[in-house]
């Protein structure tokens, strides 16, 4: 991912030098493997620890909310439709924005990686022409292929070059048919279950949960100034780490996405204990797309469909 | 203190000889990753694993904790008035904690056991365990115990300590509750002259192995007002990726901090005693609307200052830290304490700048 | 919303919607006699999102 490094760098010394934004952000290397820190530039020294390869997972269009500089953000095909979601919903104005677009080709996910590692990760090697992930540590040292070891929502996912962006770092990317990535797999194997077993299945899946709320603060749509969860007056969810209380955060937390959540990852990503938390946002997302034809982020005209109201809505649950 | 020799072969039945007098806990891979989990009968500790995910500080400090409860039958007797539930504080022994992590429980042990206040809960589950230590010999890269106060083979706050030597244990007896876990177990096997010798030389090549470390040597002499107001040389820069989730307070073994929420169900009311963390907005909300740490910077910056200047200028005994890099591996955005704490070190008021730089 | 919760595990019979007017006092009855039947026929007796005492340490 040189060549994307580098060419970041090119543009964003360029926008900074040419006083056309106030700052960049995008990512620096991180202290560990697999981990990537966000990073904004405001003056052309600091855009040399700019890089870009398969960790950087976290959604960048979280560190544009209400913010009043003129930014350049680097953005992929998620982060950008991310970046429309917030002008549509008047979080940032789109001419306040440069967007590096990044034709992307999939995160790496730290979960499985740490899960394949025989002791802990001490470094991470991308080989670009094999399209091979090489990850070391004391004893062991392992290469897969990358296509094994994306996250789950790259591997799936539709929209890899930036839908809005001023400027590519690179050639587009053939994007996949849904026909060919099949989204909704997934989704389809929950839905055939029994509701126990559907009941069952969540219980499992939120049975680590301790409630750190990294899936809540890294998703660039949780940007309200108080989150039902955190309201006291009136309480609308207990507080402890009862199995009831977690999943009403997780139903709740997971509804206020739909319609605007992209699938971007960044929610599992960031879950300190692995937690799919996408089992939940995957069916909005499926649901918006089969009742109202929608996806999320692809204009910054629309505004998403359970905040307008069209006569032809689907209202058969109207018994 | 003695060192006792156990055989790996006589581990399993020495565990299943201590069920009748305590509850084991111990390190249990779960779907991906070790927790401290109770050991069902016939269940074995992982010994081979390398640390757990989360700290095993809820062993003693659950995250969330019923305190008092009480009656809101308007008929009763002791209708609204909070008592006590009633627990058990039956004899546990945590089997194969890491030296890192024991050392915390001595750390936190200095908020909740205090000449002032004696936090009921805390002591007694504290008072109630035995720690069966398993020295470090595999440091992960982020570990940083040994520059941290603490080591692979810290036994400061450990009741036995054991170091693994192929087929068996040497275990380092160190306290009273120690000897009568042993002698309850059946381990009294001597293991000679050089046994300490030996884990003293194996000590030696896992501290040479630890290949992180931070600076603290200035830390306390450092202006508390000159670490807290560098805001541009520290704060801003390092808060900037900061997201502010709970994940590097729940998971460090060090953090105490509490909320304290009451909930009713039916005719009972609970009073449950939760993790909190600083991270959060809410943590310091006033109830006028007012929050004095309003922003992200204020909050980050809390935790670092408590941690690495506050708490050493208060307990004079080093970082409120052990090293065992939970947070630096697990924080969704890359957040390293280990560069902050070097930042806060080698800060330098004059030049406003410090060694390991913000860009 | 329904469609997440079912996803999740809660039974269809349990959510219903419906368009009553204040004057249709009937189909209220109605409707509500139809959902009671409805919840009470399911073969799960599992509750679900009922908390009683909180599960808590």
């Amino acid at each position: 991912m040189k060549s994307y490094t580098d060419k970041i760098k090119e543009i964003a010394k360029r926008l900074l030098k040419e006083d056309k934004v106030d700052m960049v952000i995008g990512y620096r290397k991180g202290t560990v493997p697999l981990m990537h820190q966000p990073f904004f530039a405001t003056s052309e020294g600091e855009v040399d620890s700019f890089v870009w390869d398969s960790n950087c997972g976290l959604n960048l269009a979280n560190y544009i909310t209400d913010r009043k500089e003129r930014i350049g953000i680097v953005a992929t095909g998620c982060n950008s439709r991310n970046i429309a979601v917030h002008v549509v919903e008047g979080k940032i104005q789109r001419d306040q924005l440069y967007i590096i677009g990044i034709p992307c080709q999939g995160m790496v996910d730290r979960h499985k990686l740490a899960a394949m590692a025989e002791g802990n990760i001490a470094s991470v090697e991308e080989d670009e022409d094999k399209g091979t992930i090489t990850i070391s540590g004391q004893g062991f040292s392992k290469s897969v292929d990358k296509a094994e070891v994306l996250q789950e929502n790259c591997s799936i996912c539709v929209h890899r070059n930036p839908v809005l962006c001023d400027e590519l770092v690179a050639d587009e990317v053939t994007e996949q048919t849904r026909e060919q990535a099949d989204p909704y797999a997934r989704v389809r194997e929950i839905e055939a279950m029994s509701p126990d077993d559907k009941w069952a299945h969540f219980d499992d899946l939120l049975s680590d949960c301790i409630r750190c709320y990294a899936c809540r603060n890294a998703c660039p749509l949780c940007y309200c100034p108080q989150c039902f969860v955190d309201e006291s007056n009136p309480q609308w969810v207990g507080k402890s780490v009862d199995p009831t209380d977690i999943r009403t955060f997780h139903l709740l937390r997971a509804y206020h996405c739909a319609g605007r959540c992209t699938d971007c990852g960044a929610c599992v990503r960031s879950c300190p204990v692995g937690i799919n938390v996408r089992d939940f946002t995957k069916k909005l997302e499926k649901d918006c797309l089969e009742l109202y034809g929608w996806e999320a982020g692809l204009n910054t005209e629309q505004r998403p469909p359970l905040d307008t109201y069209k006569p032809e809505d689907p209202e058969d649950f109207i018994k | 203190m003695k060192v006792i020799k156990i055989d790996k072969n006589e581990w399993a039945s020495g565990l299943e000889k201590l069920r009748s007098a305590y509850e084991l806990i111990g390190p249990v891979k779960e779907k991906f990753y070790h927790a401290f989990q109770p050991l069902e009968s016939g269940q074995q500790p992982d010994m081979d694993y390398i640390n757990t995910r989360v700290s095993p500080k809820y062993v003693i400090y659950p995250q969330s904790e019923l305190i008092l409860e009480c009656s809101l039958n308007e008929n009763d007797e002791d209708y609204k008035i909070y008592k006590e539930p009633e627990k058990e504080y039956t004899p546990k022994a945590i089997l194969g904690i890491r030296p890192c992590d024991a050392d915390s429980f001595s750390l936190v042990r200095r908020n909740f056991d205090t000449e002032e206040y004696k936090d009921p809960y805390w002591l007694r589950a504290y008072e109630a365990t035995t720690f069966v230590g398993l020295a470090c010999d595999q440091p992960c890269p982020t570990c940083f115990c040994s520059s941290a106060g603490s080591g692979p083979y810290s036994d400061s706050n450990l009741d036995i300590l054991l170091a693994d030597n192929g087929d068996h244990y040497l275990a380092r007896v160190l306290t009273e509750k120690g000897e009568k876990l042993a002698a309850a177990a059946g381990w009294s096997q001597d293991a000679g002259d050089e046994a300490d010798q030996q884990i003293d030389q194996k000590k030696q090549e896992a501290e040479s192995a630890i290949q992180s470390r931070v600076n603290t040597d200035k830390l306390a002499s450092q202006s508390l007002l000159d670490l807290y107001e560098a805001t541009d040389a520290i704060w801003e820069k390092e808060a900037f990726s900061c997201i502010n989730c709970g994940t590097c307070t729940f998971v460090c073994p060090t953090c105490w901090c509490f909320d304290v929420q009451d909930e009713v169900s039916g005719k009972k009311g609970y009073r449950i005693r939760n993790w909190d963390s600083c991270m959060y907005p809410l943590f310091t909300l006033h109830a006028s609307g007012h929050n004095p740490r309003g922003t992200k910077v204020d909050r980050l910056r809390q935790r670092f200052m408590h941690k690495l200047k506050y708490y050493v200028d208060k307990y004079e005994n080093g970082i409120q830290c052990t090293g065992c890099g939970r947070c630096v591996q697990l924080c969704p955005v890359n957040i390293d304490i280990r560069r902050i704490c070097n930042m806060l070190n080698s800060y330098d008021p004059e030049s406003c700048t410090c060694e390991v730089t913000a860009s | 919303m329904k469609n997440l919760l079912e996803h999740m595990g809660v039974e269809p019979e349990r959510l219903h919607f419906s368009w009553i007017s204040s004057a249709e006092s009937t189909k209220f009855v109605d409707v509500a006699t139809k959902v009671t039947e409805s919840v009470k026929s399911l073969e799960s007796k599992e509750k679900k999102f009922v908390k009683t005492k909180p599960k808590v340490a």
